[in-house]
């Protein structure tokens, strides 16, 4: 079942000449999808909205379906503009029912994005036509094929739209970090000095759907739950500085997607799954060493103060 | 400029009417404070205080009336206004350490795509040093006592420089040393002819630390100097419970579907 | 609002569905097919055929359909009144890597293995959640959106080297993924009754226990019920929901079938009895409606037809609910809007003829249109509403009030003056301001309120403008 775990063809011959172009093209890829989810992961968590994350990544798919039958293509702006809209869509119904009914936050966008996907789903199912688009595709990605994809220029189309993707997501987030940091931590004192914290939320939610269309065809509609959630959850148990945070995030996404990669080649499996294992493997690494809240750390903390206490009694007596 | 300023009151509010759900929990309130004042705003659970100083910065929608300061309608003095939340309302797990919160009282002088300057860490290191916080500056927020977090907001607030603060319970829960710095800084803020508003519970030490009060119980039940409302009779209206018919007729607001249309009818 | 107070009952009528089911399954059946490749023309008779249980080909797909529904739709009501949409969710995709070891272990569908690989997955996730909320400073949402994407992608993992070994085999382990009613066989349906048997016997057994601690787990510790043990438990019977529900609706889209139906049964009931017994039901129609739906056509996939069939529903319901929904209410405030405009009518007229001094009772429409700032046609509709009311009688130009008018508007202008009155009297308000508030009020002053206020204030006559307030006898018939 699991293959021999033979070093010298699963770490070093894909680095080789002959196979490096295509190595660097996936792990680049990989790496550019997750740490643009990974980055503004960091932002969901903080604001408690990893359920969001969760939402819209389902919700696009009506939307990136239609304007692939529509535009024949799943890249490019009209797939964007596609997923926006259904991201926009899936913010205002959740906020509709919750206004005109008693159902709560969580039912509400459980009811909103499961309702869109399966849409989204009947829609892939009676697609025919020159895009590849179907429901493998939404569940698995298409890593490989996607990022060794020829373009016209030297570099496959996807990745240069997820390059300028992750490029814009710092970009912005540096440009509006003073209204992103104050809008989430408090929210209040925000709008009393003069920012639209609503705006703030909806930019956010619309970036969000942009990200999660670019990652679409890579990684596939679920998968990308994780690469919302885990880089920035690994981030926050090592460091409680959020620009610290960021930047870890990005390494999470680096290892994880280098590490996948190679574990994809030693299993023969699929690749962005592959990458979420890594990551969760660096979550769990990160969960018992982290020295402020690792399991290790703290349970020695504790033992040498429980330890002192009683050297300090037995010193009494 | 300056010769109008004292005359026209720090904070005017007119027949302020708030509503959740279409539930009023501020009715008809109105009044006007002097510059210069601690404002101590006294009542029991649940009679709007909090919602009274939202309101009063311009956070909530209003049902009716409206909200001065200095004279000039809210949205040209934003900058002027300060805040310090209540502590429950605060995530002590984020991210950020006390540096950090207390230059987020910088944006609001800041513009769009602005980094805080030198000078803004400056203010910052000297609001800090006020509180005595300067040596936790690197301290993530959650490792803080309760007193210490409190500090820090208030920090937050000495750097906003604003001319009129609103503080949500700054004295819940603190330790009798943060208390009386506490005090100390509103009274410093006070003789540098600033206006605070604070949320206050403990009407022990309302006669000690404040100089005016709103009395509130869903409406207001008077609002003065200290010496010329803080008195048994008053503070019986204020603590007597609600109105019965004030608390039915908001329920039966709450449970309307029509009454939003009614002007026009 | 008050569900919990509510007397104990429990929905036994769940139970007749569950024997009928046995009894069916005793039935021979045959091999599944799909009837949209059967020779009926019309929708109509095939909908005959699949809901009558005569076509083998489908009996145990819909009776799949109905037991999964029996199970989501009780479960579910748990999820939505305890706001744990995100944990079913994340259940729902943390069982995968178990469905994909199951598999492994006999390289076919085998109802067994699945369901205890599913279930342990599913535990696991559920107390990976807890640890990592224990031991850090990990939200709860954060916590579950880890378990949630990454089992799934461990299951995707492990599904994808599967595929790789035994290429031939994996079609029946991807309709694990979004759904296929047609691949329900005899053995899935036995498993899936016997999880519902097992399920609703719980629920019937701890129904109590269960109200008590999603109600209130502080107060369930205080008279001795583990909060903690019904968790596990409820996580337990939700992890069996997912499996149960898994074949036909597919990983991904299982937390819809916990959460829909139960959603829509909130909004009909406030009482946790009928909640489960409508969202039982709902579970009931939509599963099987969905799977009808799917059947219709090649290659469809059954998952997302009853999500969105469930949908459907949930809009249906939305719209038409009599007491939330918001065509009732929307209909509601047309009926009040109608007559708060009569009543500022009828004030309007006793507002002339106080300022006549009550000498002249017939007042001229124009006058009225005056007083009430409305143009001449605006005026006229009114009037004639008026009359088809009986509240005045009319003659040609002029207007008087009827005896049920008189009162009511002398009620209105009482109700809107006691009010100022109250207002700054009582609560401080200076007489400048109490108008406007008044002018909404008077309409929905109750006669408790009235009287208290008369009571409180002494019974006044004069309002603080001055005005005379009007005393109203209440005709002994009304």
């Amino acid at each position: 079942m699991i293959p021999e775990f033979d070093w010298g063809v699963f770490l070093s011959e894909p680095w080789n000449s002959y196979q490096i172009e295509t190595t660097m093209k996936i792990v680049g890829m990989g790496f550019l999808v997750s740490a643009a989810c990974g980055w503004i992961g960091v932002f969901l968590i903080v604001r408690r909205m990893a359920l969001i994350g969760d939402a819209i990544s389902h919700s696009v798919l009506p939307g990136i379906v239609l304007a692939a039958m529509l535009f024949h293509t799943l890249s490019g702006p009209w797939i964007i503009i596609g997923a926006g809209l259904a991201g926009f869509l899936t913010t205002v119904f959740i906020e509709w029912i919750q206004k005109h009914s008693r159902i709560k936050s969580d039912a509400a966008i459980g009811i909103v994005f499961t309702s869109l996907f399966a849409l989204g789903i009947v829609m892939v199912s009676q697609m025919k036509g020159s895009v590849h688009l179907d429901a493998d595709c939404v569940l698995f990605g298409n890593l490989a094929e996607v990022a060794t994809r020829n373009g016209d220029f030297i570099l496959p189309p996807n990745m240069i739209q997820a390059a300028i993707v992750l490029g814009l997501t710092i970009l912005l987030s540096l440009m509006f970090y003073k209204e992103l940091l104050v809008s989430s931590f408090d929210p209040i004192l925000a709008r009393s000095i003069g920012i639209r914290a609503g705006l703030v939320h909806y930019g956010k939610m619309a970036w969000l759907s942009v990200i999660v269309v670019t990652a679409f065809e890579a990684v596939g509609s679920v998968i990308v739950i994780a690469m919302l959630i885990i880089p920035g959850a690994t981030a926050l148990l090592l460091s409680d500085k959020l620009r610290v945070a960021l930047v870890l995030s990005l390494v999470h996404a680096l290892l994880s997607s280098v590490i996948g990669y190679h574990l994809a080649l030693w299993l023969n499996s699929n690749i962005p799954a592959a990458m979420v294992v890594a990551g969760l493997l660096l979550f769990g690494l990160a969960w018992v060493f982290s020295p402020s809240q690792g399991i290790i750390p703290v349970w020695m903390a504790r033992r040498d103060f429980s330890e002192r206490i009683a050297l300090s009694r037995s010193g009494r007596k | 400029m300056a010769e109008s300023e004292s005359e026209s009151p720090a904070l005017e509010v007119h027949d302020l009417t708030v509503a959740y759900h279409k539930k009023p929990v501020l009715w008809g309130v109105d009044f006007e404070i002097p510059a210069g004042n601690l404002v101590g705003i006294v009542g029991p659970n649940g009679a709007g205080k909090s919602t009274l100083i939202k309101a009063a910065m311009g956070l909530l929608p209003l049902s009716s009336g409206w909200v001065e300061m200095f004279g000039e309608p809210l949205e040209e003095n934003r900058h002027r206004v300060g805040y310090v939340p209540q502590r429950e309302d605060i995530d002590w797990d984020f991210p950020v350490s006390v540096m950090d919160v207390v230059l987020m009282g910088r944006y609001g002088k800041l513009g769009l795509f602005k980094w805080p300057k030198k000078e803004d860490r400056r203010v910052a290191e000297e609001s800090l040093a006020k509180v005595k916080m300067l040596p936790f500056a690197n301290r993530q927020i959650s490792n803080l006592s309760g007193g210490q977090q409190q500090r820090v907001f208030l920090a937050r607030a000495l750097a906003q420089e604003s001319d009129m603060y609103f503080m949500d319970e700054p004295f819940a829960g603190v330790d009798a040393a943060t208390e009386s710095a506490i005090i100390d800084l509103l009274r410093d803020l006070k003789s540098k002819g600033k206006t605070v508003f604070v949320v206050h519970h403990d009407l022990s030490t309302v006669k000690e630390y404040f100089d005016w009060l709103i009395l509130l119980n869903t409406r207001l039940v008077a609002h003065g100097p200290t010496e010329e409302v803080f008195n048994p009779d008053m503070l019986g209206k204020t603590y007597g419970g609600q109105l019965t018919v004030m608390t039915e007729v908001a329920e039966a607001l709450a449970r309307d579907d029509g009454l939003d249309a009614t002007r026009r009818h | 609002m008050n569900w919990w107070s509510s007397e104990r009952r429990i929905p036994v009528s769940n139970c007749y569905w569950i024997v009928a089911i046995v009894f069916l399954l005793a039935a021979p059946s045959a091999f599944a097919a799909r009837i949209g490749d059967l020779s009926e023309t019309t929708v109509l008779e095939q909908a005959a055929r699949f809901f009558t249980f005569q076509d083998p080909a489908v009996r145990m797909a819909l009776i799949g359909c109905i037991l999964l529904g029996i199970c989501c739709g009780l479960l579910g009501t748990f999820i939505v009144v305890r706001q744990f949409a995100l944990v079913g969710d994340t259940l729902a995709h943390a069982v995968l890597p178990g469905i994909a070891l199951g598999y492994l272990w006999s390289l076919e569908k085998a109802p067994l293995p699945l369901f205890i690989g599913a279930v342990a997955a599913g535990i696991i996730g559920a107390v990976v959640v807890s640890l990592i909320r224990q031991t850090t400073k990990t939200k709860r949402d954060s916590a579950l959106g880890i378990v949630l994407g990454g089992f799934y992608g461990v299951g995707i993992l492990l599904i994808s080297i599967i595929q790789e070994r035994y290429p031939r085999d994996v079609a029946g382990l991807k309709s694990f993924l979004f759904g296929s009613a047609a691949a329900l066989n005899e053995s899935d349906v036995w498993m899936i009754g016997i999880i519902t048997v097992v399920s609703v016997v719980i629920l019937v057994l701890f129904y109590g226990q269960f109200k008590v601690v999603s109600f209130d787990g502080v107060y369930a510790r205080s008279i001795g019920i583990s909060a903690q043990f019904f968790h596990y438990l409820l996580m337990l019977l939700l992890a069996w929901a997912v499996v149960a529900a898994l074949q036909a609706v597919g990983v991904v889209l299982v937390s819809a079938m916990l959460i829909i139906p139960a959603a829509t049964a909130y909004l009909l009931t406030d009482r946790l009895h009928w909640m489960l017994l409508l969202s039982t039901c709902f579970g009931i129609l939509v599963a099987a409606v969905g799977a009808f739906l799917s059947f219709l056509g090649p290659n469809l996939p059954t998952g997302p037809f009853i999500v969105l069939t469930a949908s459907a529903v949930f809009l249906l319901v939305f719209a038409f609910a009599p007491r939330h929904g918001l065509v009732s209410r929307w209909w509601r405030r047309l009926k009040q809007t109608r007559q708060i405009t009569r009543e500022n009518s009828l004030k309007a007229i006793y507002h002339l003829q106080e300022a006549g001094g009550f000498a002249e009772e017939w007042i001229t429409i124009e006058k009225l249109s005056e007083q009430r700032h409305r143009s001449a046609e605006e005026t006229q509709q009114e009037v004639t509403s008026l009359v088809k009311h009986g509240l005045v009688l009319r003659d040609g130009n002029r207007l008087q009030f009827s005896p049920t008018g008189k009162s009511r508007a002398a009620e209105i202008v009482r109700n809107h003056r006691l009010w100022e009155l109250y207002l700054t009297d009582r609560a401080n308000i200076a007489p400048d301001h109490v108008h406007d508030d008044a002018e909404k009020i008077e309409h929905i002053l109750g006669e408790e309120t009235i009287r208290r206020m008369e009571e409180s204030l002494n019974l006044p006559a004069v309002d603080p403008h001055g005005s005379q307030i009007p005393q109203v006898k209440k005709e002994v018939t009304s």
